[in-house]
């Protein structure tokens, strides 16, 4: 007899009061036209300028317009503008907005909104702060469009405006988009399909969004973030769940529809739940880093960067992550976003093939390792970044390194990393994060394999080499030319081990059966799905 | 010693046994059949004593050895209590985790009755310092402990001693309350006045009349501590503020099981049953040596 | 008796003094950096830089803690960092959660309790009495979510009798209320159950064995139910007071409670804000808990003069 026959016997003994429960969770969905959704994480703050979360930005899409969508072919298209032009010599751009937009409170949707709203998103946008080093003029001609005028050409700017990376240009009414970037909006009126309830918002706790009667959805079908934006639900309730557990609980029971991130591990009993569906959440997925401080012993010698990265086994790392599924992960010999264009495995060697201990521990003797602990930084409140901690505690002692290992919580780490002090002074010598695959398309999002030395990406490589390349791309004229550049990059960044991609990986969403239109895309997209 | 009671309560008379007396016997089955619930704690707590310090030769592997392909097995022949999310050993994790746990419990345990005794003494015997004191512990008290725990944890960095002082703090209010309060009722007593009053220094009548009689009292409730305090190291590691992540206590390998509990509930209930185990041995030992020590002190609890 | 609660009041303020400038401390030397947090992974220093600067964490202790101490006098517990929201609104919609969780808690206790601890002390020494306070060693031993868990398991997921997470507002109706709140209600309250159960039959026990009880018993008052209210009466304050003792307690486990079940209360927040360095939201919360421990400490030790004439202040 196996446990759950005895718990099944215990049931009987509870008698009636079980049958006549058993209806109830039914109705705890609740109604078909409000939407019950677990969100990855906590929606804690909402500006998508001021805080840069993919949880916000995923809240954000709901309730403000964007200017262009990227679709599932990761062209941007017109969204909010109906036209634009550029001139031949590719110096001034003109867009001319679609008409009926509005915003929540009633105000149509303005030229001057536009562009408070692009001057508000440049100041904190890496690509924004690019087109701003080229901009001479960015104004409205009247209510509908507006130009701007560059000093040198920018092939990039639809896809700057329509990036999925945080953070996205979202488009606010110009008296929200005057607020300082570095302060917090203290208002949330968009011209989004829905509109923020902000009597409802408990942070930690609920987010709820009902529907905006007087969006005009644009007349394509929805694809990712183009197209036309149809919401089939009067209210969308983003419920926070404390943990994965909870969470999928709930589920089972029928307590909500959706679930945007389940663990691997919780997925065969998803799966053999009839009332629940499963499918791969984002196609893009996820990369995890190993990210080294270049500054500093023992990882500012190559040979030592090296040592880690013939003996780091990816498998490890995503098996520790995602479990034992192993349709949901592979290895990346690489620093950009398999599946997309520009994938390349130039130079990638190193972290193909058996593992190699031996190898590692003689790249250690020649660069002349001293002993010097590696403060690892690892953040315990996210299971990805604590999982990869766990492994990389074990392979860093198994080559020969002494290990200070340092276990906080991702505000501490966020805190530590920016320090450029030697490790014993408040520094640090490597820790975890992993990069969306969607920003690692490309250079735009991908700053994790930028080696501009002290004003690089936390770790701070120095590689001016690499960094001729990468501007090179943004002059790019053919995809082909971009493949090439790119594979230099790669070739040339694993040479310097920039940092040390731990693998590629994928994650499910759930949702209950009664929900249909569900699609896969970097973010969770609200257009589409229906409940019955 | 009643004095310790009726620092709080109204005090009642001692009364008579109204059980017909016991057959005196002698040695360890007399102690066992006299203190039952002493020698059931002893018995589980030198077990657990002994699988700590014994771990590495009771067919343990290295508790900290990954195997991320050998995840999650539930129990059997290779891994006796299952293996965890990457595939260490629950086994070994589990018995060098009671290492861990007891530490954190014996620690927090005499740090917390040491300081305690002595801001206690000072406290109680000191009358100008007494108020200050008594409101900064008040002051303290008012915070829950857990979340005092937390909010300290998050100060330091994770490791056993930090723990082990975060939890300590905490418990150091309650006990030199209990200190101050046997001493404030030890003062009255003529044989210390009279000592008091032949000139004996105040060192030596805190040390010859005063200490000793708050020894048994103090003893009590290290026990109490001893448990309390295994139990928020649980809880600290389950909120993710507790000892390091690599370093296998109870409460974490309870704490990397927790998303699993539903599909792999062996992750958590072997570290559960030992904690509780433990635990329950000490709650007992407390319960014993409060009913051998006085009887009185029953209601203090 | 108004003199001796103005008193008390009066006393308690230095009390909420220290805890305001201990936690104020503590969180000023605690390190991780809110503004790394909300500047996300793309972020660059300079950013974090400007957003630390933007929320006025550059500047000196001393006069954040002034500001801190006259915005608190003038009732105002300052804006969070993350949400941008008021403080006492965000404390404010988690009170109910929380002050459900806790009066069902406490009612369960009580109601289970007071009458097996009865029940233990009238039938001292048999195997009844060893059974129930074997069970309430037990109930210390286990940790709360252990409780959570299992009761989650067989109760929701298995026999799907109650719903497995969540919180439904009382104004919503009393049975979906109910509903949501019993198991979190029985794995928070068994830590207290077994606190309650003993130290009602440990004075009852003694009650039983006053002078006064024995001269009823010699008098012929055989009657067993009616000794029992007689006696449980006088047995009442200690039994208050544990309630007030374990306000802290609650407090603690309902930390854990609120995660394991997913019941937006003041725990989960604290934990988020504690996790965030959302530094005015944790030392509201703080603030809020010591506040409420006081006061119903104030108000144990008023019923107490009530109970028992002869407790004089």
């Amino acid at each position: 007899m196996d446990r759950r026959t005895v718990l099944k016997g215990l049931a009987a003994a509870g008698g009636a009061a079980a049958t006549s429960h058993l209806a109830a969770p039914a109705l705890a969905q609740g109604s078909a036209k409000v939407l019950k959704f677990v969100p990855q994480s906590n929606l804690a703050n909402f500006d998508p300028i001021w805080g840069t979360q993919y949880v916000v930005r995923n809240a954000s899409q709901l309730v403000w317009d964007t200017l262009y969508g990227m679709d599932s072919k990761l062209q941007p298209k017109r969204q909010m503008v109906d036209s634009e032009t550029v001139s031949a010599d590719g110096l001034t751009w003109t867009f001319k907005l679609r008409s009926g937009l509005k915003f929540h409170d009633g105000e149509p949707v303005r030229a001057k909104d536009v562009v408070a709203s692009i001057q508000r998103w440049q100041v904190r946008d890496g690509m924004g702060q690019l087109l701003k080093s080229v901009e001479k003029e960015l104004s409205a001609v009247d209510d509908t469009s507006f130009k701007w005028v560059l000093s040198k050409p920018f092939p990039k700017m639809l896809l700057a405006l329509g990036k999925v990376g945080t953070p996205c240009c979202f488009i606010m009414p110009e008296r929200i988009a005057k607020t300082d970037p570095f302060k917090q909006i203290t208002e949330y009126v968009g011209s989004g399909p829905m509109k923020f309830v902000r009597a409802d918002w408990k942070p930690g706790a609920l987010a709820a969004f009902e529907k905006n009667a007087a969006y005009v959805p644009r007349s394509e079908p929805a694809d990712w973030w183009a197209g036309g934006k149809v919401v089939n639900f009067d209210r969308i309730e983003w419920v926070i769940m404390p943990d994965p557990a909870t969470a999928s609980a709930a589920l089972q029971n029928g307590e909500v529809d959706w679930w945007e991130n389940p663990i691997s591990d919780l997925v065969p009993i998803l799966k053999r739940n009839r009332n629940i569906k499963l499918d791969i959440a984002d196609p893009l997925g996820n990369i995890g880093a190993f990210r080294l401080n270049h500054m500093h012993k023992p990882f500012n010698n190559v040979l030592i960067r090296r040592a880690v990265q013939v003996a780091l086994s990816q498998e490890d790392y995503m098996r520790a992550i995602i479990g034992s599924d192993d349709k949901l992960w592979k290895p990346i010999p690489g620093f950009f976003t398999p599946g997309t264009p520009l994938y390349s495995e130039e130079g990638g060697a190193p972290l193909k093939g058996k593992r190699d201990l031996a190898l590692a521990k003689k790249l250690l003797k020649d660069g002349g390792y001293d002993g010097t602990p590696v403060t690892c930084l690892v953040a315990q409140d996210q299971p990805p970044l604590k999982a990869m901690g766990e492994i990389t505690a074990d392979l860093l002692k198994k080559i020969g390194f002494n290990v200070d290992f340092v276990a906080t919580d991702w505000g501490t780490v966020g805190q530590r990393r920016a320090s450029k002090n030697p490790p014993g002074q408040g520094g640090w010598g490597m820790f975890h994060t992993w990069h969306s695959g969607s920003d690692c398309a490309s250079p735009v999002g991908n700053i994790a394999i930028r080696t501009a030395g002290q004003k690089a990406w936390f770790g701070w490589p120095d590689n001016p080499e690499i960094e001729k390349h990468i501007a090179s791309w943004y002059d790019a004229k053919s995809l082909d030319e971009e493949k090439k550049i790119i594979g230099t990059v790669n070739k040339l960044g694993m040479e310097h081990v920039t940092y040390i991609p731990t693998g590629f990986w994928l994650g499910y969403q759930a949702w209950r059966s009664n929900v249909s239109g569900i699609t896969n895309g970097p973010l969770p997209w609200f257009w589409g799905p229906k409940k019955a | 010693m009643r004095a310790t009671a009726s620092a709080e309560f109204a005090a009642a008379p001692e009364l008579p046994d109204i059980l017909p007396p016991a057959k005196p016997r002698r040695g360890i089955v007399g102690f066992a059949w006299r203190h039952p619930s002493m020698a059931i704690g002893l018995v589980i707590l030198a077990a657990m004593v002994f699988v700590a310090v014994f771990a590495p030769w009771l067919g343990t592997v290295d508790p900290t050895a990954l195997a991320p392909i050998k995840r999650t097995r539930p129990p059997g022949a290779e891994f006796w209590f299952g293996s965890d999310a990457y595939g260490r050993d629950i086994y070994s994790r589990v018995l060098y985790g009671a290492r861990i746990s007891l530490i954190v419990g014996f620690a927090v345990a005499i740090i917390a009755s040491l300081a305690g005794l002595a801001i206690g003494l000072v406290s109680g015997y000191v009358r100008v310092l007494d108020g200050l004191i008594m409101r900064i512990m008040d002051g303290m008290m008012s915070i829950p402990p857990i979340l005092l725990a937390v909010a300290l944890m998050a100060l330091t960095r994770a490791s056993v001693e930090n723990v082990v002082m975060a939890i300590a703090i905490a418990e150091i209010p309650r006990v030199s309350r209990l200190v101050r309060g046997v001493v404030l009722t030890l003062r009255e007593q003529p044989y210390v006045e009279a000592a008091i009053a032949a000139g004996t220094p105040t060192p030596m009548v805190i040390l010859r009349h005063i200490l000793p009689n708050t020894i048994a009292p103090l003893t009590v409730q290290a026990t109490y501590i001893c448990g309390s305090a295994m139990i928020i190291e649980s809880i600290l590691s389950f909120i993710g503020a507790g000892t390091p992540p690599i370093i296998p206590s109870w409460g974490n390998i309870m704490a990397d099981g927790r998303t699993l509990w539903q599909v792999k509930p062996f992750i958590i209930l072997f570290p559960a049953i030992f904690l509780s185990l433990t635990v329950l041995a000490v709650n007992l030992l407390g319960d014993g040596l409060r009913d051998a020590l006085d009887p009185r002190m029953a209601k203090r609890i | 008796m108004l003199g001796y609660i103005l008193r008390r009041i009066l006393s308690t303020l230095p009390v909420m003094v220290f805890v305001a400038l201990f936690v104020f401390s503590l969180l000023y030397i605690a390190p991780g950096d809110p503004a790394a947090v909300i500047a996300g992974e793309q972020a660059s220093p300079e950013d974090v830089e400007k957003i630390r600067k933007s929320l006025g964490l550059d500047r000196p202790f001393l006069v954040r803690f002034t500001e801190w101490s006259g915005q608190i006098l003038s009732g105002d517990l300052g804006t969070s960092m993350f949400t941008g929201l008021p403080v006492t609104e965000l404390i404010g919609q988690r009170v109910e959660p929380t002050l459900s969780l806790m009066i069902v808690t406490l009612s369960l206790a009580v109601l289970i309790a007071v009458p097996i601890g009865v029940l233990a002390a009238w039938k001292a020494g048999s195997w009844l009495d060893r059974g129930i306070m074997g069970f309430a060693v037990l109930g210390f031993s286990v940790p709360v979510f252990v409780v959570g868990y299992l009761l989650a398991y067989v109760f929701a997921l298995e026999l799907d009798w109650l719903p497995v997470q969540g919180y439904t507002p009382l104004a919503r109706g009393f049975w979906p209320w109910l509903e949501n709140l019993i198991l979190p209600s029985i794995a928070l309250g068994l830590v207290y159950i077994a606190l309650i159960a003993r130290i009602t039959r440990a004075t009852m026990l003694e009650v039983l064995s006053q002078d006064y009880i024995r001269t009823g018993r010699a008098k012929g008052l055989g009657e067993r139910p009616i000794l029992f209210l007689h006696a449980l009466k006088n047995a009442a304050v200690p039994i208050v007071t544990v309630i007030g003792i374990g306000v802290a307690l609650l407090i603690g486990g309902a930390v854990v409670t609120e995660s394991v079940f997913a019941i937006p209360g003041l725990g989960r927040l604290t934990i988020d804000a504690i996790v965030r360095r959302d530094y005015p939201l944790i030392q509201g919360i703080v603030l809020v808990f010591s506040f409420v421990y006081v006061l119903v400490n104030l108000v144990v030790d008023v019923i107490y003069t009530m109970l028992d004439p002869r407790i004089r202040y």
